[in-house]
């Protein structure tokens, strides 16, 4: 699952507080940006993760919707009528899928190698048969690795003792960049670093890339606290992700070069703001964050160059967040708990882009440091 | 509400086919438009059940439904199935008699004594035995309550007070009302053994003294039980033969809701009720058949059901009528109830005829739904087709409002199937979705459902123009019912190629009612929109003079709060409606533009 810490995750399946359908008249709304929004999910307790093939006319996303597996497992959605298969072995957990342009393969991260993994299923079937509730946690499972589906099967692509997900393509479909927490695994750490393994292995993740076929993998960026959820610029020249402080508790959207140089902070809100993906256009960077409230998630664009404060897109209690424009740029994907349950599901509206580029016009500059 | 929705009209064309996907099929709105306008025309005044109105849009059915291949089912001639049904009640010059310490009276004339519209026709004599209320509650309520409890009343006559106690606390309202039922109360008193019920409007109660009203009930048999309501004046002529205590004092006594206060017998006092009942029967006809599969393998299941119901009000003469004062009698062209369902099943089965299909389509349309879901029941009953061969039922009721392409599906908790099923139908049409569990809804869903057929309700919300003439073909939203049909038409496919049939689970009821519209006394004139999933209720508009309206209740609010309950849904405000005293102020508590305000509504008597 990109990016969810385990601290947003609990927000996320928050029932919202208030879904109200009244817009108002004066001030900024929803419609400002968005429009004709409707869910595009309804089974299973949750989905999220949509991401787009290069022509728009499939999705890759997550969903827990499989009697017997209480975990996310991956599908592809054909939008054009509405069939979805399953990708992914069925088994274990998965997340992060990503279409890889050209070929149509999709990477995604899977524990389903774990021989443990039907046994956790079940245990977590058990868990929740005896009526407990327990507020959805991500657990960084180190046995995850990244896979790519192969001819009706999954090659894995990535071995090493840690959590390896969050994979995207390059635009030339030859590139993986991905998040993996191997660092925690493959040295000795100090008394203080192996207490921060049992608390939060998140702050040992770091941003990661290879080739399409798992070979060269190289360290990206170096420091402490968890680096996640990375894309590629739409043309190629850039990463775009999201850096939690050391204790987790704020998060800022970050670039840099595909070879881990010319870093730049675009965000600086003093609260969550992660899953950033950046516009067609290259004009601007949608990411989420939790600004107004602990539990409330909104969407936001800022400008690429990060030079600008940031615009809000949504305006509903709850969840709101990891956003996906479709390639043309003209709709928006999220993840949103709007329609009022628990479970995130996700959405899908008209994107005016038109709209967003006079809004981010006219904002003022970042006071920045 | 028209200027609304003639801007969201224009807005949405506008904005329907932009982005990736590829355009939906060529549109069919002029089909669409054309059946809704026949339907909803003057000449059919209505389409009431068992009328020529209904006769009309009969024949035009029939004739749309053969064009497309709609072959008759087995056993059946054409197109129709008849049911009987009761058009009306009235009282036949009933006529009761006292017979006390010698002396007799005798009271006729409808003001004075008449037969309740569940009563059977005859004549009955015995003594008399006051049961205060009349009324008890199940073991499972949260209280005790039972009239009867120290009363043999086996082969006598029950005297009892309509209503329920007038003083009780709001939550005890609210369980006594659910229980006040005029059928429900009958059918204690007859399975206690008493001849005859005679109730009567007691002095601290709204309409005091007045006989009740033979009301619309449109089954076809009484409750086998002789019933009738008396005037206040007749029950203060009989209780001059009870020593110690007059009808007022005896309702006071009870209206405190102590359950240990009980009745008595009038001992000396013999009534004989000669009760006539004259029922008007009519036919009414469904218009049912099927489009042939196209495939020749066994399949489990062999149907799948599409459904709309083309009745509605006539001229508003039945007791479902909204319409304002100044409406009264005018033609209920019901547009949207539900001309707009029948054009989309229409449209469904064309688009349906010319693709493959390895189940039989069942295509009805009901008549006497506005009469209490008559049609669809007795076609169960019937057994034309039985419904366990019948895979899945989809229902279309007003379908032709949809605003900022919001549309709602009801009934999704009847199979685990909807879920994949809708996602996957919606994902290339791209309506706005509202998903609901409940089955229990007031529309032919409510039959097959209770026949164990997994149903799918299609539905897009209540407005002001519901129930009254208003209801024109006009204000239909065309360009959204093509969707809708659209997408009615992808889930029918889909189920009509289904390996194995979707399974059927029971939700249970929210509600265990032993009231009627009898025991829902207050009025407020919200309209709930069921279209947009909030916490609270959601109105859609109010109607004009109504209490609501009165109170500055507007179209949009939010009800979060009535009389001191909380309302997180309509089941609550349900509840707390059947709570309040009519008359009585209350306070409600509303959002609006997420702001929090307080009004005060009086609820008034619901007519």
């Amino acid at each position: 699952m990109r990016s969810y810490r385990s601290a947003v995750a609990l927000l996320a399946t928050l029932t919202p507080l208030f879904a109200s359908p009244l817009a108002s008249d004066e001030g900024p709304s929803e419609s400002d940006f968005l429009s004709r929004t409707r869910r595009l999910t309804f089974e299973g307790r949750r989905a999220g993760e949509g991401y787009f093939s290069p022509d728009g006319r499939q999705m890759v996303f997550q969903s827990e919707r499989e009697a017997g597996n209480p975990f996310y497992q991956i599908y592809r959605l054909d939008l054009t009528t509405g069939d979805t298969e399953r990708i992914s072995p069925g088994h274990g957990k998965t997340t992060c899928p990503f279409i890889q342009p050209g070929t149509g393969a999709v990477e995604f991260a899977s524990t389903h190698h774990d021989s443990r993994s039907l046994e956790l299923q079940q245990q977590e079937l058990d868990f929740r048969a005896s009526g407990e509730e327990r507020r959805y946690a991500w657990d960084y499972d180190p046995e995850m690795d990244i896979y790519v589906t192969e001819a009706g099967d999954a090659r894995r692509l990535t071995d090493a003792r840690g959590y390896d997900a969050e994979g995207s393509y390059s635009p030339d479909g030859q590139w993986i960049v991905f998040s993996s927490m191997r660092d925690a695994y493959n040295r000795e750490l100090t008394a203080e670093e192996a207490a921060k393994l049992e608390t939060d292995p998140s702050y040992f993740g770091e941003i990661y890339i290879m080739r399409a076929d798992g070979s060269g993998q190289t360290r990206l960026t170096d420091v402490p606290g968890y680096d996640g959820g990375p894309f590629f610029f739409p043309d190629g020249s850039r990463i775009i992700w999201r850096r939690f402080d050391e204790e987790g508790l704020t998060a800022n959207v970050f670039s840099m070069n595909p070879d881990g140089s010319d870093v730049r902070q675009l965000t600086d809100f003093g609260s969550m703001s992660w899953a950033p993906y950046v516009h067609p256009s290259g004009e601007y960077v949608f990411f989420a964050s939790n600004k107004l409230g602990f539990g409330n998630f909104e969407i936001f664009i800022v400008d690429t160059a990060g030079t600008k404060e940031p615009v809000q897109v949504t305006y509903t209690d709850g969840f709101d967040g990891l956003p996906v424009p479709t390639p043309d740029g003209k709709q928006l994907a999220w993840t949103s708990t709007r329609h009022g349950r628990d479970g995130g599901q996700i959405y899908l509206g008209q994107w005016n882009h038109e709209a967003a580029m006079v809004a981010l016009a006219a904002a003022p500059a970042r006071n920045s440091e | 509400m028209t200027d609304r929705y003639r801007l969201t009209f224009s807005s949405a064309s506008v904005l329907l086919l932009l982005g990736a996907l590829p355009s939906p099929v060529p549109a069919s709105t002029e089909s669409l438009r054309e059946d809704v306008s026949f339907l909803a025309s003057e000449a059919l005044e209505g389409r009431l059940t068992g009328t020529e109105g209904e006769a009309q849009a009969h024949v035009y059915l029939v004739s749309r439904l053969e064009k497309v291949g709609v072959r008759s089912l087995p056993g059946l001639e054409g197109l129709s199935h008849s049911f009987d049904f009761t058009a009306g009640t009235n009282d036949g010059g009933s006529v009761l008699t006292l017979k006390a310490e010698g002396v007799s009276e005798q009271w006729t004339g409808t003001d004075k004594f008449q037969a309740l519209s569940l009563s059977d026709s005859g004549t009955v004599s015995g003594e008399v035995v006051f049961a205060g209320y009349g009324l008890v509650l199940p073991e499972s309520a949260t209280f005790g309550y039972d009239s009867y409890a120290t009363l043999d009343v086996d082969g006598k006559i029950v005297l009892a007070l309509r209503y329920f106690p007038e003083d009780v606390e709001q939550e005890t309202r609210a369980e006594l009302s659910r229980y006040s039922g005029l059928r429900y109360r009958a059918m204690q008193a007859r399975e206690r053994g008493a001849k005859a019920l005679v109730l009567v409007t007691g002095p601290n109660s709204p309409n005091a003294g007045e006989t009740i009203a033979m009301s619309f009930d449109s089954a076809i048999a009484g409750s086998g039980l002789i019933a009738g309501s008396i005037s206040g004046e007749v029950a203060d002529r009989l209780f001059d033969f009870v020593a110690d205590k007059s009808l007022a004092e005896a309702q006071t006594a009870l209206d405190g809701g102590n359950p240990h206060i009980t009745g008595f017998e009038m001992p000396g006092i013999e009534l004989t009720l000669d009760v006539k009942v004259e029922r008007e029967h009519r036919v009414g006809h469904n218009i049912v058949g099927v489009l042939p599969r196209t495939g020749d393998g066994d399949i489990d299941k062999p149907y799948v059901m599409l459904g709309a119901h083309y009745d509605h009000l006539g001229r508003g003469g039945g007791g479902n009528s909204l319409a304002r004062k100044d409406e009264v009698g005018g033609i209920h062209y019901g547009a949207d109830d539900n001309a707009s369902g029948v054009a989309a099943v229409l449209d469904i089965v064309e688009r349906l005829a010319s693709r493959e299909r390895q189940r039989d389509l069942l295509v009805a349309l009901w008549s006497g739904e506005e009469l209490g879901v008559l049609g669809s029941n007795a076609f169960i009953d019937s057994a034309t087709v039985t419904t366990d061969q019948v895979a899945a039922y989809v229902n279309f009721d007003m379908v032709g409002r949809s605003r900022d392409n919001k549309l709602a599906l009801r009934a999704m908790g009847s199979s685990t199937i909807w879920p994949r099923l809708v996602e996957q139908a919606n994902v290339p049409v791209g309506l706005d979705l509202t998903v609901g569990e409940d089955p229990y809804l007031p529309t032919d869903t409510l039959a097959l459902n209770q026949a164990e057929v997994p149903s799918l309700d299609f539905f897009t919300g209540s407005h002001e123009d519901y129930h009254r003439p208003t209801d024109t073909a006009d204000l239909i939203n065309y360009e959204d019912l093509d969707r809708i049909a659209q997408l009615g038409s992808a889930v029918t496919s889909k189920l009509l190629n289904l390996d194995s049939a979707p399974d059927f689970v029971k939700v249970q009821p929210k509600t265990n009612t032993g009231g009627d519209r009898d025991s829902v006394r207050a009025f407020t004139g919200t309209i709930p929109d069921y279209t947009t999933e909030v916490e609270g209720l959601l109105l859609s508009g109010v109607i004009e003079g109504g209490p609501a309206d009165d109170a500055g209740i507007q179209g949009g609010d939010i009800i979060v709060e009535f009389a001191g309950q909380t309302i997180t849904n309509i089941y609550d405000y349900t509840y707390a409606l059947d709570a309040v005293k009519v008359d009585m102020p209350v306070t409600v508590v509303l959002l609006r533009d997420g702001e929090r305000t307080e009004v005060t509504v009086t609820p008034r008597a619901r007519e």
